[in-house]
This record gives C-alpha cells, structure tokens and sequence, in this order.
C-alpha cells in the first residue's frame, strides 16, 4: 500500500471509477485543467476526454439539475465544487429533485449522483469560501452525506459513493488534502453508516468530524501524557449516521465530547449529544460537550480568523474538563 | 465586436479626445493611474512578509471601465460588484485608507476587517460586493426598484464579468428588470476569461451583448480599454436609466494582466495565447490614453511626475494606516451577526400579549387547492 495524499486518493478513486465504467462522467469547474481542482482531477481529461471530464460553465445550478437528468437515464455523475459555498445556486435541485426522486416516485427511479464539495479554511477565506454545511445536508432525508478525514475513506467513501445507487454529498475539508496515509492501489470501498474508532481509550469519547479528527488524535496523544484515555471515534459519514458505534463507545466511556467543525447551533454535534442524553442519558457522568464554530460567519482578519476556529489547545482543555467531571 | 475581431486591430488607434471636457479627461487619467499604483503597490507588499492573508483578485489592464464609472455616476448611486472589488470600489469613491485596511484585516478597514479584497462593501459609500459570481447583479435590480418604488433618480449599476453571465441568476434579473423598466446599468468587463476558461469552452456564442439584446435591454458593446469610449457610453447609459429609459448593458472588451487570483504570472497554465497577452499590453489603457493626452498638450512628462508623486504618497500614507491600525478585538460573535435592537419594531409596534390560543384553527376548512 503506497502512501497518497488524500488530493492524490481521491484523484486514484476518479480514475479508477471512469475505467470501471463508461457511465462515470465528472462535471465542474476547471476539471479539465493540470491543477484539476486542488489536485484531484488532474489527468482525466487527458485519459477519458472531453465528453467525459467537462468544464462546466459557472451554472451551479444547471450543473445538479443536469447530472440528476443524466443519472435518470443511467449516468453515474459526479459533480465537483471548489467551495461548498457556489453550490448554493443548486438548492433547489438538491432539494427538491436530487433528495425526493426516489420516495416520489415510490422506488421507482434513483440518481447515483456525486457531489463532491469543498470547504475552504484560512488565510482569509472569509464569509463566501468557508462554510461548512454538512449539517443541512444531513438533515435532509434521502441524500447521503459523508466527511472524509483519511485518505484511506476519501478513495472508498468516493468509489462507494459513484457505484451507489442514491445521491451523495461528499463534503472534502481542503486542509486535509496534503495529508498522507497508506492507500491501497485496489478500487475498494467504504460504506456508509460505519463509524470508525481511530483510537481506543476508556475514559472519555471523542467523537470527532472531518477536519477535527486529525486535531482530536493530536489531543488524545497529549492527554494520555496526563493518563487521561481518550477513545476517538471518526463518524465518516453524517448520514447514514452510526448512531450504534457511538453509544457503543460512550457505554463504556460514559463521557462524551463532540467535536465539529461547523456552527454549534442546531448541528451535527447537537443531534449527536441528543441521541446519546436519549440512549444513555441517565449512565453519563459528565455533562456531554461540544467543540464548534462560533454561531457567527468567517471573519476575513487573521487573528479573528484564529479565535473563530477551535484549536487543540481549546480541544484538549474541554475533553480534559470533560473527563475530570 | 469581440474578442476574435479586437485581436486583429493590432494597436488600438480611435480613442479621441475631440468634445471631451479636458477636465473630465485629466480625471479618469489620474484615476486610472491611481488605481493602477495601488494594485502595484499590493502586489508589491503581498507575498513578502504575508501580512495581507486574504485572496485578492487584481485588475491591472481593467482600469477604463472603474474610472469611466467613476465620472458618471454620482454619490447617491449604489454600485455592485463581483469579486474584482478594487476598481469599482474606488469608482465608488471608497477611500483608500479602509481598502488597504481591510486587506490587512484591520478593524479600521471598509469591513472592519471581517471580510477582505473579494467581500469588501461600503455601505457609507453606496458601495456592495461579493465573491458568489453573479449575485451582486440580482441584488443590484434589487436596488433598482427600490429607486424606481421610492420614486428616486438614482441608478442602480452592476460590474461583473463574462463568467458571471454564465449564471441563471443574471438572465432572471435581466428579464426582470426589462419587463419593470429599472434604472439599472449592467456593466459586463468581458476579459475572456472565467478563471483559466475561455468564453468558447462555455458559451457558443461568444457576444454576450447580442444575447442581452433579446431580453428587450439596450445592450451595446465597447472596446473597453478605450476610456474615452467608455466614458461616453456609460454617462449615455446612466443618464438614461436615471431618466427612466432603463435598463441597459455594456459589454466592454478588456483584459486582466495578472494570474485569475494573486498576483502571479500564470502563463505556465497555458490557458492564454502569447499573442492575445502581448495585444492587451500594448494597448494598455493608460497608455492609449496618454497618447493622445500628450498629442493635445493636456499632458507632460513633468505633470505625469507630479500626479505620480501624490499618488504614490497617498499610497504609502495608506499602507501606514493600514499597518498601524489595530486589528480587531476580540470578536463578540452575536453582536457581529445580529442587531441588538430593533428602533422602527419600537417605534411602529405595541407589545401584545397572546391571551388564548385558538385550539380549533388547525381544522379549519383549507381552500380548493
Ligand atoms: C457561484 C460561484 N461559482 C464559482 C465561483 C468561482 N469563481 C470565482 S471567480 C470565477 C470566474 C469569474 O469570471 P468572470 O465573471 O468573467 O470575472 P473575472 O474574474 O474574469 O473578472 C469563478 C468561476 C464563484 N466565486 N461563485
């Protein structure tokens, strides 16, 4: 297994998937240039052409309808955006068509349709290239939501997403692109709905998303210097959600802390902490807690910018407060 | 025109001053000059100690357009833009001071520092832009009809470019403002590019005006490094809509020098022929206007130097300020996102207390549909 960033394992799954079959094609911007969206379409066009990697004129919102009209008559599309913020134009299609096909018309019609959307941090991204999303998204019933933390599940949560048979959104932290890992060479899959435990510990659960799983490993490395045993669970994918790893693990830990990388009102940390009070309220020994963003939009200012993001430093002190309870 | 037929002139040669107030005409030189000097100073403080840590997206060679509006459109006028903030921000009037400010994430910046080069806005001075590609254009027949209700003679003007018009949000408001006859101008910077995509890979027809024209919207075009051009279109197209013949579209052909964001040279990518750069350098649009400038005796080497001299110390003032002044304080992130109070509520409404609850509402009979 050679170690691939998670940009280069994502451009593996792309590859391998438009071999596997002539029915995946990928829309977006830029798709068709050498720097190929940070990295993860460089190549294709050259290989596949230009029917099949298309630079799609800046219409958001035609791009979705058009790949759930694709996927109607047997495509396999997987759209890309730079930020998950220009797929806001696709609202209504994600919505209102890509979401209900398959309940309106009784099962009778499904849209393997990918989604891949990327999330900007840093360096004055500001307000209109940061936000994260993904807790929408997963609100909205019939349509997958996945959080990529590895390379490992970039390349399997994409390949399992593309030979699906229903609508996914892949939401792709772009801090985590230059990450490394081991990735097998192998098309293979991740499935939906399987938390991963990263890191085994008995004190206090972790429960971390995306872009906060490397930080809350970093964290736990540092609290087990104060025997403090965090046990790190990587949720994966947000919906399907497993909702069974979790409480498994907060069974055994009794405390729980959430760590996500978005708004801390109404989110994905939120419907977390409530399934656990629901399950295991009256076995917790701590109050649960959750690490988010400010309920406020990305300051451009850099020092701003610092405050508004959680650090390990912030991470550490909650789990460890958590833990002491 | 297009791009296609503009490569063909080779040096631009019809810009003329004849009919042209000298007055007006020595303006849009300075303005162009000074926008120019301050994308050249930024570009110059950017990368070295990266104390500006935000995307910007320069427009040196897109100067004609900002300072033609900067002429024509008058301080009660609102003026939308994409992400190219700065020559539209400066048309505006927006002081130098607060844009370099925001670019170092200052609180004395035009956004306080909240939202840097490809969100800045200026409510002060009629001033809004924003980084979502084409969405400041809807927002300006918004204001539009907001004039046009408040029975104002103002107009409403949006600056986007060719990509931006691949969006359906621009058709929308186009329509919609032809059908209500808004006093909008819509200012299309055609510079050929969507960040590396040229308008061939995404439209099929390559004039965006021709297009426009059919929606019932006056739509011409211009070659948009002609200043002079442009500033006689463009007061045509304002002084219109302000009198209620609006809407109108420009489609001023022009050219960015610099990389699609960030101030490098992205001729590596390829995405652009040698010949077509070379073109627009040569037919840079203070140069053409200098020309002719110097032709008529309204410029001189000296005069040039002088102008330069307070540009450039107006520059360096403003990087003083935007160095020394604080970087916002710790953020209170309620207060940035909601307003503590509620004045017109207070001022128009009573407290009224919900004395019982109508248990039997939910079944009243619903309508036929
Ligand atoms: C809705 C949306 N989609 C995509 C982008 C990414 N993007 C930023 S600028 C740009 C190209 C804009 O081209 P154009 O409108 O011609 O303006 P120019 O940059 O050439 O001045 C793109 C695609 C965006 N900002 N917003």
């Amino acid at each position: 297994m050679p170690p691939q960033t998670f940009g280069k394992a994502i451009n593996q799954a792309l590859t391998q998937a438009m071999e596997l079959s002539p029915d995946v094609m990928v829309l977006g911007q830029l798709v068709d240039y050498k720097s190929g969206v940070f990295g993860t379409t460089t190549g294709l066009v050259e290989r596949f052409g230009p029917e099949r990697v298309q630079d799609f004129p800046v219409s958001e919102g035609l791009m979705t309808s058009a790949a759930i009209g694709a996927a109607l008559v047997g495509m396999r599309p997987v759209i890309v955006h730079q930020r998950i913020d220009f797929m806001m134009y696709s609202l209504d299609a994600i919505v209102n068509w890509l979401s209900l096909m398959r309940f309106k018309s009784n099962g009778h019609s499904n849209l393997p349709v990918t989604i891949r959307a990327i999330v900007g941090k840093g360096w004055g991204q500001g307000p209109q290239h940061s936000k994260s999303l993904h807790a929408w998204f997963a609100h909205l019933p019939g349509l997958k939501v996945a959080v990529p933390a590895t390379a490992y599940d970039a390349k399997g949560l994409l390949l399992e997403s593309i030979f699906g048979e229903d609508p996914v959104m892949i939401i792709e932290h772009r801090s985590l692109y230059s990450m490394t890992e081991d990735v097998p060479e192998a098309p293979y899959r991740v499935r939906f709905g399987h938390a991963h435990v990263r890191r085994r510990g008995k004190d206090v659960t972790l429960v971390a998303i995306g872009s906060m799983v490397p930080m809350a490993l970093r964290a736990a490395d540092q609290l087990a210097s104060e025997s403090i045993d965090v046990e790190v669970v990587d949720l994966r994918t947000l919906s399907p959600l497993d909702d069974g790893t979790v409480c498994e693990s907060v069974s055994k830990t009794k405390r729980l802390v959430v760590a996500d990388p978005a708004w801390r009102s109404v989110s994905v940390a939120a419907e977390i902490i409530a399934l656990v009070s629901e399950r295991l309220g009256d076995k917790l020994l701590a109050n649960p807690q959750r690490i988010c963003f400010p309920d406020s939009h990305t300051p451009m200012s850099a020092p701003l910018e610092k405050e508004y993001y959680p650090d390990e430093a912030r991470m550490v002190q909650v789990v460890r407060k958590a833990s002491l309870e | 025109m297009n791009h296609e037929t503009i490569l063909k002139m080779g040096r631009y040669r019809e810009l003329s001053l004849k009919d042209a107030d000298p007055g007006v005409v020595k303006n849009l030189h300075r303005f162009m000059l000074r926008l120019r000097r301050c994308e050249e100073a930024l570009i110059a403080e950017y990368h070295p100690a990266d104390e500006m840590k935000c995307p910007i997206h320069f427009c040196i060679g897109q100067e004609a357009v900002p300072a033609a509006l900067s002429v024509v459109i008058k301080p009660e006028d609102y003026l939308f833009s994409h992400h190219r903030t700065h020559g539209f921000y400066l048309a505006k009037g927006g002081p130098m001071n607060s844009l370099f400010a925001e670019m170092y994430g200052k609180a004395t910046g035009a956004s306080g520092g909240l939202a840097g080069s490809q969100d800045l806005s200026m409510p002060s001075v009629n001033f809004c832009s924003g980084a979502i590609l084409s969405g400041a254009t809807a927002l300006a027949v918004g204001a539009a009809l907001g004039f046009q209700r408040q029975k104002k003679k103002h107009v409403a003007v949006a600056g986007f470019g060719d990509g931006a018009s691949d969006e359906g949000v621009f058709w929308e408001g186009l329509n919609y403002a032809a059908l209500h006859k808004l006093p909008i101008v819509f200012v299309c910077e055609n510079n050929r590019y969507s960040t590396y995509s040229p308008q061939f890979k995404r439209m099929a027809s390559e004039n965006i005006s021709e297009r426009v024209a059919t929606f019932g919207v006056t739509a011409r075009t211009v070659f948009g490094n002609d200043v002079m051009a442009c500033t006689s279109m463009l007061r045509e197209m304002v002084e219109g809509a302000r009198a209620g013949r609006g809407p109108y579209f420009l489609e001023a052909f022009t050219y960015r020098m610099n990389s699609h964001v960030g101030p490098e040279d992205d001729s590596y990518v390829g995405y652009r022929p040698k010949e077509e750069f070379d073109f627009w350098q040569q037919n840079c649009p203070i140069s053409l206007l200098e020309e002719r400038m110097v032709e008529q005796n309204l410029l001189s080497a000296p005069e040039k130097e002088k102008i330069l001299k307070k540009i450039n110390s107006e520059i360096a003032a403003s990087f003083e300020f935007a160095k020394k002044s604080p970087f916002p304080g710790n953020a209170e992130w309620s207060k940035l996102n909601y307003s503590r109070g509620s004045p017109l509520a207070d001022q128009l409404l009573k407290d009224c207390e919900l004395k019982e609850f109508n248990q039997n509402q939910a079944d009243t009979i619903p309508g036929p549909y």
